[in-house]
């Protein structure tokens, strides 16, 4: 496993409108929001990154609150392709693999315990590249 | 090093305008910790106020959401103080001697996140998957201030720092208390370990912390532990709150202050010390999200097991997923140094106990020790008394569309029971 980390590499990849809302423009990363995409859909577009030889920054399993209760995922890739990594492939399908073993839920959430997901999505990726989660909050969009 | 602990029994807490031990029976006065907590400015700003109960083991109570359980103790002789560098000054610990106030805990409780878990059943079967229900737990429960909804970071750090603040007032009712028993702990220099124990084999413990960002996080003598390289530290500094929690989502499998002030795995460990090995010290490491983090970490390891000339190892782990890859990474390269290792963890093998149990594997993680499956699924009575708030509980782990059903009653998986899968060991899961 090699890893360049060069924030100017960094893709993240989210569904979590807080990450755009607190980071963007804050720094040399590139954020991809698909709000319309659901947790096990970051973790395929993720895979097929990885697949397509990009480099898996973060583990895309980041987090206690299980798959099958938070709707939000953030997984950082490369912006480009490094080569294929086997041990990457291996982390991101997985991945994959953990979340379809969860029971669904069919819980409807209030905005207030969505807004407590986000925060802790967030916060994960945050504390994955250093980003000061807390300065970003303050600066919110 | 070398540290004495004094163990002060209590069977029993009361409230009471005096603060003293009595034929082991606690008496403490609620204002006199609050004020106490209340002399942190951090705690003044996010805090409004705190309520104060009481749980016995066997009563019907239920209390939730848990955020950390905290046993009191009293540094008396020696250097440094409990929780150094949070509480106490930074100076080294886990030399001298130190009170414990044995029999109870500290708990904190009250609402951070709107899905938050965590619960100590103090009697039925929920009772018998968490080690607290045998406490005499005096729980506080906080209630942030107007406005906290976008300040969580700072009101995390305020409820931990009040619940240690807490600890604290109560340990010190003990510094003056004549123990009802005191065990010693003591860690050799590298050489003086093998020139005593020559033919023993060379045992670490290597302890994975939890370190991901908010409520996922671990402090060592102050110090967020995702800030820091893997290293060394004594097994009895622990023993003194070196170590202390940030984290308690997923609560079955998160190590509260408590577990780290009576780690099983270093009791274990000394009680086999100079008999069948040589318990050579303890390496701490994290459970970063960044990729390269982990590489580091688990190179650091390796190294350091290496370095030591250690025969084995001990593994364990804290959490589920991001932290199985943690695992195997220490645990294969551990093994390519030549030591043998032993893993603890819990398994998330799905509600039938079918599916695969870890995010990761390697076949040189061939031993290994489980706590248990934390997606099975129990069902919780209704209690008398809550001490804390039923509001999360319809969103936590376990249920389909919700946890909580009409007759009271909760549905939910042990993920949700503060301590019920311990990676430590620290559960009544295991085999043991």
């Amino acid at each position: 496993m090699s890893t360049i980390g060069n924030p100017r590499d960094f893709r993240i990849l989210t569904n979590n409108p807080l990450v755009p809302a607190c980071m963007e423009g804050r720094g040399l990363y590139t954020i991809e929001f698909h709000p319309e995409k659901s947790y096990r859909e970051i973790l395929v577009m993720a895979r097929d990154k990885v697949y397509a030889g990009h480099t898996l920054y973060t583990h895309p399993l980041s987090g206690s609150v299980k798959p099958n209760e938070t709707p939000y995922k953030s997984v950082i890739v490369s912006m480009e392709p490094h080569g294929f990594d086997q041990q990457y492939a291996e982390i991101i399908s997985n991945a994959i693999g953990v979340c379809d073993k969860f029971v669904p839920c069919a819980r409807q959430y209030t905005q207030r315990v969505l807004e407590d997901f986000q925060l802790i999505d967030y916060t994960l990726l945050c504390g994955a590249i250093g980003f000061d989660a807390v300065a970003g909050l303050s600066n919110k969009k | 090093m070398k540290l004495e602990l004094g163990y002060i029994q209590i069977n029993d807490i009361q409230f009471s305008k005096e603060c003293k031990v009595e034929n082991s029976t606690l008496f403490v006065d609620p204002d006199a910790v609050k004020a106490f907590m209340y002399e942190d400015d951090d705690v003044k700003a996010w805090v409004k106020d705190f309520s104060f109960d009481v749980a016995k083991p066997g009563e019907s109570v239920r209390i939730t959401p848990v955020k950390d359980v905290i046993e009191p103790r009293v540094k008396v002789e020696g250097p440094g103080g409990v929780f150094p560098g949070v509480i106490s000054k930074v100076d080294t610990v886990g030399s001298g001697k130190t009170h414990v106030l044995r029999g109870m805990a500290v708990v904190t409780a009250g609402k951070i996140v709107g899905f938050q878990e965590g619960i100590i059943d103090m009697s039925g079967p929920g009772a018998d998957y968490t080690p607290f229900s045998k406490l005499n737990n005096f729980v506080v429960v906080a209630e942030p201030v107007e406005g906290y909804q976008d300040h969580k970071h700072e009101y995390e750090h305020a409820v931990r720092i009040a619940g240690l603040r807490a600890a604290t007032f109560i340990g010190e009712i003990g510094r003056n208390v004549t123990p009802d028993e005191t065990q010693e702990f003591e860690t050799l220099g590298i050489k003086e370990g093998i020139e005593k124990y020559p033919d023993l084999p060379r045992v670490a413990y290597v302890h994975m912390l939890q370190t991901q960002g908010l409520l996922h996080d671990t402090y060592v003598y102050g110090v967020d532990a995702k800030r820091t390289l893997t290293t060394i530290i004594n097994p009895t500094e622990t023993m003194d709150g070196a170590i202390i929690s940030g984290n308690c989502v997923s609560a079955c499998d998160k190590n509260t202050t408590y577990h780290h002030l009576n780690n099983p795995v270093v009791k274990a460990l000394f009680a086999a010390h100079g008999k069948t090995l040589n318990y050579v010290c303890n390496i701490i490491t994290n459970e970063n999200v960044y990729l390269a983090d982990k590489q580091r970490s688990s190179d650091w390891s390796a190294k350091l097991c290496r370095l030591l000339d250690l025969d084995g190892a001990i593994v364990s782990q804290e959490g589920f997923g991001n932290p199985d890859t943690d695992l195997i990474m220490n645990t294969k390269k551990i093994e390519l140094q030549g030591v043998k290792t032993t893993i603890i963890t819990d398994e998330y093998a799905g509600q039938d106990g079918k599916s695969q149990s870890l995010a990761d594997a390697d076949p040189l993680a061939d031993a290994v020790v489980t706590g248990g499956n934390a997606n099975e699924v129990i069902i919780l009575p209704k209690m008398d008394k809550v001490i804390g708030t039923l509001d999360y509980v319809d969103v936590i782990a376990g249920g389909h569309a919700g946890s909580l059903r009409p007759d009271g009653t909760i549905e939910a998986e042990l993920q949700v029971i503060t301590g019920a899968t311990n990676e430590m060991g620290f559960n009544r899961l295991s085999a043991r």
